[in-house]
C-alpha cells in the first residue's frame, strides 16, 4: 500500500511543561502534526524523558506575539 | 462450544494479555526509523517501549493468579494473535494494530484493573494512562491511511482473541475479576473505531482457547529467543 512521507496539512504546536507545581510552565520543544490528537501523542512521546507534573500543547497559530527578536519594538 | 471454554483461569487470559504486549511493543518498535514522519518514528519507539513494560508488569503478577492451563514456555505456547506472527510490510498494518489490537488490549486491561483481583487492580491502572496516547495516535492515522484489509483482519483478530460469548471471559466477568465481559468488550471496541464496520460471522470451531486464536501457526523460534532475552545470551563472556 503507498503512503506519502508526509502529511498533506500540518500544524506545528509548542509543547509546555514543568516538573513541579510551584514551576511555572516554560516551553520545552515543538511537534509538528495533522490534528490535535496526534500532537498530543508527539509530545508525549517526544517529551517524556523527564518527569513532568504537567505538559501541555498550544497551537502555535494561537499564540498572539507582543513582541520578538528582530522586530520593531 | 466446548465445556473446558468456561474452565481456563485468569491466569491464561493474563498470560495471553502479557504475550500479545510484549509482542506488540516488539513490532511498533520494528517502525522506529521505517515510519512515515520523524515524530511518528519516536511515537513507534516510546509505544514499544510502553507495551515491553507493559508486558513485565503483567508477567510479574502471573505468580498470584494461580496456575497454568498449559505449558508456557515454548513458541507453539505463545499466545499471541496471528496478527503478530510475523513483523509488518506496511505502515498501514502498524495503523490497523494501533488502532485495533492495542486498543483491544487496553479494554482488557481496563476490565482487569476494575475488576476484583486486587494484584491487578493496583497494578493496571498507570498502564491505562499510558494506553491513552496509543488511542490518539492510533486514532489520528486511521484518518490518514487507508488501513483496509489490514483494520478487517486487526478487528476479526481482537474479537477472536476476546473470546467467544459464554465463554472464559464471561465466566470471568461473572465472577467480578472482570468488570466487563465478551459483548462490553465488543461494543467499546466498536466505540473506538467511530463508524467502521464491525466483522461478522465469527467462526468458534478451530479456535484455541489458550492462544486466543483460530489460525494456526504463531512466532518463530528466533523470534521466541529474542523476546525471553535468550538471544542476549549469546554474547555473553564465557564463564571460566
Amino acid at each position: 500500500m503507498r503512503y506519502t512521507r508526509v502529511h498533506t496539512d500540518v500544524y506545528e504546536y509548542q509543547v509546555f511543561a514543568r516538573k513541579t507545581r510551584v514551576d511555572p510552565l516554560h516551553q520545552v520543544g515543538s511537534v509538528v502534526a495533522p490534528d490535535d490528537d496526534l500532537a498530543m501523542a508527539y509530545a508525549r512521546a517526544t517529551y517524556d524523558e523527564e518527569r513532568w507534573v504537567e505538559m501541555m500543547i498550544v497551537p502555535k497559530a494561537a499564540v498572539i506575539s507582543l513582541w520578538a527578536p528582530g522586530g520593531d519594538s | 462450544m466446548g465445556a473446558g471454554w468456561r474452565q481456563l483461569s485468569l491466569y491464561s487470559l493474563v498470560k495471553s494479555l502479557a504475550d500479545n504486549k510484549q509482542l506488540l511493543g516488539m513490532r511498533y518498535a520494528e517502525w522506529c526509523i521505517a515510519a512515515p514522519t520523524l515524530e511518528a518514528d519516536i511515537a513507534a519507539a516510546a509505544m514499544g517501549l510502553d507495551d515491553i513494560g507493559h508486558s513485565r508488569v503483567l508477567y510479574g503478577s502471573l505468580r498470584e493468579l494461580g496456575t497454568p492451563d498449559g505449558a508456557v514456555d515454548d513458541a507453539e505456547n505463545y499466545a499471541n494473535v496471528p496478527y503478530l506472527d510475523r513483523p509488518w510490510t506496511e505502515w498501514a498494518e502498524f495503523v490497523a494494530a494501533n488502532a485495533v489490537l492495542d486498543n483491544a488490549f487496553t479494554l482488557m486491561i481496563e476490565a482487569l484493573a476494575n475488576g476484583n483481583v486486587e494484584v491487578l487492580r493496583s497494578r493496571l491502572k498507570k498502564m491505562l494512562q499510558e494506553e491513552r496516547y496509543h488511542t490518539l495516535h492510533g486514532r489520528s492515522w486511521m484518518h490518514e491511511v487507508n488501513t483496509g484489509p489490514a483494520l478487517a483482519r486487526a478487528w476479526r483478530e481482537s474479537l477472536e482473541w476476546i473470546g467467544p460469548e459464554n465463554g472464559d471471559v464471561d465466566e470471568l466477568h461473572r465472577g467480578g475479576q472482570l468488570v466487563h465481559g465478551v459483548r462490553d468488550l465488543r461494543r467499546l471496541l466498536e466505540e473506538r473505531l467511530e463508524g467502521q464496520a464491525a466483522p461478522t460471522a465469527l467462526e468458534w470451531g478451530s479456535w484455541e482457547p489458550i492462544r486466543r486464536r483460530t489460525r494456526a501457526g504463531g512466532i518463530d523460534q528466533a523470534t521466541l529467543e529474542m523476546l525471553q532475552g535468550l538471544a542476549e545470551k549469546r554474547y555473553m563472556p564465557a564463564s571460566g
